[in-house]
């Protein structure tokens, strides 16, 4: 499978503080890919460079074989790159479903024309279908039309990813999505992200979790200090001097 | 058997134009049986329930501050009666040449406005408010100066001048057209998509919601249908002056969507009967400090039912059922 997402020497500067230096590396199609490091690596600077949040210092992002640095994050959004966020941030105005909803906002077809002229309901059934079976797939059918205040943490984080892919992507990127999970839920998610791959979407996993990721992803990136240390399989980034030395310190490495 | 009867009144049998329909004539039949002074009431009702409905959107449901509603009202309503009766133009035109001339203003706020934090919308338009009304008092001979533009009347369409009741039909359409497009908006993607920037617009942008346009649009849109309320107002009282447009009645109008509950429909119209007939029953008590008592009204639903009495009346119903 070839590349979906190509990053080629992206930088990152905050005044005088790199974040991400010189950073490449690539994600293919329908690939679980994993980015880690310790806190601080400049993971989050990279996901929020190529959600379109930040705008990068130099470098370049190729999103099937486009430019896509320096658009706005709803045209990125729009091309077919969904995101979550690690701290969860659904419409607390909207029920779960309308959430989910909002995610397929780019796929409706009918113009505001049609809308006020009341000629696109047809859209408007179809899609609330497609978001009710994804609202099913990550297992929140039962709190359908619930009001998001009421969803516990683990359940606002499946929400999010319902609300992601009803975008329909051809590569979705996970902040952390572990975080702030427990055990059960973390098996259930590693399980969603599965499903999510097997349906040939792309996916770049940020985690500083090596135990939830290591498992998951097919390859893996590690970066420390904004600079990509190490990649490779899980098992040969686990072996990794360089990935042992930032994640437990020099005087660990084994002889 | 109720039941029954009640799923039957409601769904399949009668067509969504039906109903609009039956709505429409039930609100414009009442007014025949009105004297003139409750008529007149009963339209400046329902031209602020049209206006309740549109500023709901911009402020209940796009969560936007805005304090320019009652402009635009005014410039849908100078504008018709500048272009019929100075400019002469024909009626079709003055009517089309009003709301761009309000879409115009609308654009001309939002663009600028829209892309900062909504605190800069709320002072824009604000001083949009402002200073319509120094232009309309500082006008001259355009707009009558502090006195306004009286003495016109609405020119005969189709050989026939509509006018008592049958102009209250007018404003029943108005309100219905007004309605039938806030709802289908509402509805739609654009509706959830004006919800979500207001719940969260980072996140509703990572969705693909272009957060600055939705907002422009959502302002244009509202201001425009406020300018169509203020030309069909400028036929009520044949008399457009200043004070009606002033920031006094569009906080009146912020109060009445607070009160009612912020983005509900429903929870506009409750709140714009509500407070516009509180006066009539308050004014024997109180006199003319019934906006003390606005303002009691809308400390106590901000502080203990931010869902308005529409809130209210989820959770009562919710509780019986």
């Amino acid at each position: 499978m070839g590349p979906i997402l190509q990053v080629e020497k992206l930088t990152k500067r905050f005044g005088g503080l790199t974040a991400v230096a010189e950073l490449d590396f690539e994600v293919r199609e329908g690939e679980i890919l994993g980015m880690i490091g310790p806190n601080g690596a400049g993971k989050t600077t990279t996901f929020n460079v190529i959600a379109g949040t930040y705008p990068a210092t130099g470098g370049e992002v190729r999103f099937a074989g486009e430019p896509i640095l320096g658009l706005p994050p709803h045209r990125i959004a729009s091309r077919g790159v969904m995101r979550t966020f690690q701290h969860n941030r659904p419409f607390a105005g909207l029920p779960v479903i309308d959430n989910v909803l909002v995610g397929a906002h780019t796929r409706f077809a009918a113009s505001l024309w049609s809308v006020v002229l009341g000629s696109a309901r047809s859209d408007e059934g179809q899609r609330r279908k497609r978001a009710e079976e994804l609202v099913q797939f990550v297992g929140l059918g039962e709190l359908r039309d619930a009001d998001v205040a009421t969803l516990s943490f683990g359940q606002g984080r499946l929400l999010e990813i319902a609300r992601a892919l009803a975008g329909e992507p051809r590569l979705i990127l996970f902040d952390e999505p572990a975080a702030g999970l427990t055990p059960a839920e973390c098996a259930r998610l590693a399980e969603i992200i599965r499903g999510i791959a097997a349906r040939g979407i792309a996916v770049l996993l940020i985690e500083h979790d090596m135990h939830f990721l290591l498992p998951l992803a097919q390859r893996v990136v590690v970066l420390n200090f904004g600079a990509k240390i190490a990649d490779g399989l899980p098992d040969e980034v686990r072996a990794h001097p360089a990935v042992m030395d930032a994640y437990l310190g020099s005087h660990a490495t084994p002889q | 058997m109720r039941a029954g009867g009640f799923v039957f009144f409601k769904t399949n049998h009668m067509s969504g134009l039906l109903r609009w329909l039956i709505a429409a004539v039930v609100l414009s039949a009442a007014a025949f049986f009105m004297g003139e002074y409750h008529n007149d009431v009963y339209r400046k009702l329902l031209l602020w329930v049209t206006l309740a409905l549109g500023y709901n959107f911009l402020f209940g449901i796009c969560g936007q501050v805005a304090f320019s509603h009652f402009a635009f009202y005014g410039i849908g309503a100078y504008s018709i009666v500048i272009f019929l009766f100075q400019l002469h133009l024909p009626f079709p035109i003055a009517v089309l040449c009003g709301i761009a001339l309000c879409i115009l203003f609308a654009l001309a706020v939002a663009i600028p406005s829209t892309r900062l934090e909504g605190f800069y919308l709320a002072l824009a338009t604000l001083a949009l408010g402002q200073l319509f009304i120094v232009v309309l008092n500082e006008g001259g001979s355009v707009t009558g100066g502090t006195g306004g533009i009286a003495n016109y009347r609405l020119p005969e369409l189709f050989g026939m001048r509509v006018r008592g009741p049958w102009y209250t039909g007018v404003i029943v359409l108005l309100l219905v057209f007004t309605y039938s497009i806030l709802k289908r908006l509402d509805d739609s993607w654009f509706g959830r998509a004006c919800r979500a920037v207001r719940d969260n617009p980072e996140a509703a942008a990572a969705m693909g919601v272009d957060v600055a346009r939705t907002k422009v649009i959502a302002f244009t849109l509202t201001s425009a249908l406020a300018g169509v309320a203020g030309m069909v107002y400028a036929f009520v009282d044949n008399t457009v002056n200043p004070p009606i447009f002033g920031i006094e009645n569009a906080f009146l109008l912020l109060f009445m969507v607070i009160v009612g509950g912020a983005g509900r429909h429903a929870g506009a119209v409750i709140g714009a009967v509500l407070l516009f007939l509180l006066p009539f029953w308050l004014s024997p008590l109180v006199g003319h400090h019934h906006a003390l008592v606005f303002g009691v009204l809308v400390v106590a639903a901000i502080l203990f039912q931010p869902g308005g009495l529409i809130g209210l009346w989820d959770r009562f119903s919710r509780s019986r059922s």
